[in-house]
């Protein structure tokens, strides 16, 4: 079956077409949302990781070998 | 600090593998429930075509229904026990509750239009479920500009209140003679579904149970990292003064 045969196959009207697209673009736009700011928190945590490394100072304190 | 740093830890690999399998999972569920409903149910007698917006718009309220019964449970359990958890399940299914909600206030007048001529009535069941949707978005509303230490106290005790238009809504096309048809299943000696319709139904309204299902876990993991990374930022912060 190629795509036109499998979209005549399809009982729409222009208002359950436009009822359909609403509705998947409202659930892939917010799983969209979900996974994006998933991976804003997981850049945010690696950034801070770094930061937390980078600014660790010794915990004793010695004399400079000059 | 500890606790929510473990937490975090245990939440991030997971979160990596769920991206593409919630994506491909929530693709499929909605690549079958279209065809199921535009090809595989048969036309209504009396609306033609245009009936097949039911099998979006009841699974979608249904779902909405469900989240918040889910926000209204954790909001009592986060009163009583004040964990994180909680707070976090009641803030994800809160917002999930709204999308599914604002899909099926989309769907309603699409449907509405050429069945009844208008796009919208004030009737019973559309005004509270308008006011339902109003009331979670109040809700979402004051957990992101509500300051201070009593923001999840206040939308716990908030939520609560607002589940009250749960039943209403549910109840409205039973209790009054509205625009809105009366209950299509459960409605009573004149009300029925076809059994190839009542089976599209069913398998969709499965099909966005699971959808549902899948939001609130992938919203629930994100809102306990954010709440472990904003410890993390907080703890950094009083080493700092320290």
């Amino acid at each position: 079956m190629n795509s036109t045969e499998f979209l005549s196959g399809m009982h729409l009207t222009p208002y359950s077409a436009a009822a359909y697209a609403i509705a998947w673009l409202a659930y892939l736009g917010y799983l969209g949302r979900i996974l994006l700011r998933m991976k804003k928190v997981a850049e945010e945590r690696e950034e801070l990781e770094r930061t937390t490394t980078s600014n660790t100072a010794p915990a004793t304190l010695k004399r400079s070998a000059v | 600090m500890a606790n929510s740093e473990k937490a975090n830890s245990d939440v991030e690999p997971s979160m990596k593998k769920l991206a593409p399998i919630s994506l491909l999972l929530i693709v499929a569920l909605l690549g079958i429930t279209t065809y199921l409903a535009l090809a595989v149910a048969p036309t209504e007698q009396t609306m033609g075509d245009v009936q097949r917006i039911f099998y979006y718009h009841v699974p979608s309220g249904w779902v909405a229904f469900l989240c918040f019964f889910i926000n209204f449970v954790a909001s009592g359990v986060y009163l009583w026990k004040r964990s994180a958890s909680s707070d976090a399940l009641a803030a994800a299914s809160a917002e999930v509750g709204v999308v599914f909600c604002t899909v099926l206030l989309i769907t309603g007048p699409l449907w509405a239009r050429p069945v009844w001529g208008i796009w919208w009535t004030w009737d019973a069941r559309l005004t509270t479920t308008l006011v339902l949707w109003l009331i979670y978005v109040s809700y979402l509303v004051l957990r992101r500009f509500s300051a201070g230490g009593q923001t999840q106290v206040l939308a716990a005790a908030f939520a609560i209140f607002g589940f009250a238009d749960v039943p209403i809504v549910y109840m409205s096309i039973r209790w009054f003679r509205t625009q809105h048809p009366s209950p299509v299943m459960g409605g009573g000696q004149n009300s029925g579904l076809d059994p190839a319709m009542a089976h599209v139904f069913l398998a969709n309204l499965a099909a966005f149970t699971l959808m549902g299902i899948v939001f609130l876990v992938l919203r629930y993991k994100l809102q306990m990292s954010e709440h472990g990374l904003e410890s993390a930022h907080a703890q950094m912060a009083l080493k700092g003064i320290a």
